[in-house]
């Protein structure tokens, strides 16, 4: 067993500039809870309130995904589990990270949603939101995390990152990094 | 004929319908996983009152971040208030926002964008609103 030291935890923490993580199965209470967290960090932070609003507001989105995911997969709350990440970067950007479990079919269907999002400009973004979100409901489950997706990406300064880490069982682990 | 009221919480908005004076008030943030039980209730109240009330409705909003589920939910609720005014009756939303956040006269300015009735985005007086 390693020696009981969280010095290099903390080492690391502090080289990333992570504010705030998390790792573990994921409730609707904490989500909230640790937007609270969040908010309470970036208030401190002096972030701009609109700034602080779409960092919110990607955590929000990432971490309902990975919930209502699990939900359509009628996955255990255990299956609902998710590692988030809220950093800085040396450019001063808020960066968001939400990863989990994810069938590698999905994976690489949102790689490629991912993909194609990258390549669209902030009017065509807005064009794709509007469309999604005139789609009927079951349309849009259909499709997995469409509109929150197309909104994560409209409040991003960059294009979004996507990771896939293959697993067994036809599973794999899903990354996802929006830098605002 | 029928009022209603629910109360706000940490995710979801405090919502209050006045039959009598034709006003739908909703300020706070939403959020909530699933917003559909929620707006639900919002909804078949609106619907209702364009129905049966025979007087102008006036929706008094002071929301702040939408999840894009209330985002979806609350374009159901202005689809209805558009119907409403196709049909030549009154209908009006004033969205009041703190000016110091851009984002919510943003994200209320892309509703009224497909809305042709009277909507009003009005900035508060930052003394107003320090909370």
């Amino acid at each position: 067993m390693e020696p009981f030291d969280l010095f290099s935890m903390r080492e690391s923490y502090n080289r990333q500039q992570i504010m705030l993580c998390f790792n573990g199965p994921i409730s609707r209470s904490l989500i909230e809870e640790i937007g609270n967290a969040l908010r309470n960090y970036l208030a401190a932070d002096h972030a701009h309130p609109s700034s602080a609003m779409d960092v919110f507001g990607v955590y929000i989105e990432l971490t309902q995904n990975i919930r209502h995911y699990a939900q359509q997969k009628g996955w255990t709350e255990t299956d609902a589990s998710a590692t988030v990440v809220v950093a800085r970067n040396d450019a001063g950007h808020y960066v968001v990270s939400a990863g989990n479990i994810i069938e590698q079919a999905d994976g690489e269907a949102l790689l490629a949603c991912i993909d194609e999002l990258a390549g669209l400009d902030k009017a065509a973004l807005k064009a794709r939101y509007k469309e999604q979100l005139r789609k009927p409901r079951e349309a849009e489950a259909a499709s997995g995390a469409g509109l929150g997706l197309i909104d994560i990406a409209r409040k991003s300064s960059a294009p979004l990152q996507g990771n896939l880490r293959r697993l067994t069982d036809g599973r794999a682990f899903v990354s996802l990094r929006a830098e605002i | 004929m029928s009022n209603f009221s629910i109360p706000g919480s940490q995710s979801t908005p405090a919502i209050g319908g006045d039959w009598d004076q034709g006003i739908l008030s909703m300020q706070g943030d939403s959020y909530p996983e699933n917003s559909y039980e929620l707006f639900q209730q919002v909804f078949s109240w609106v619907e209702r009152f364009l129905l049966e009330a025979g007087r102008p409705l006036t929706l008094e909003l002071r929301l702040l971040y939408l999840n894009t589920s209330s985002i979806k939910a609350m374009m159901d609720i202005f689809d209805l208030l558009e119907e409403a005014h196709r049909d030549g009756k009154p209908v009006a939303v004033n969205w009041r926002y703190d000016p110091r956040n851009e984002r919510v006269a943003e994200l209320a300015e892309e509703f009224k964008e497909d809305c042709t009735f009277p909507f009003a985005i009005l900035a508060l007086d930052p003394a107003a609103c320090a909370s």
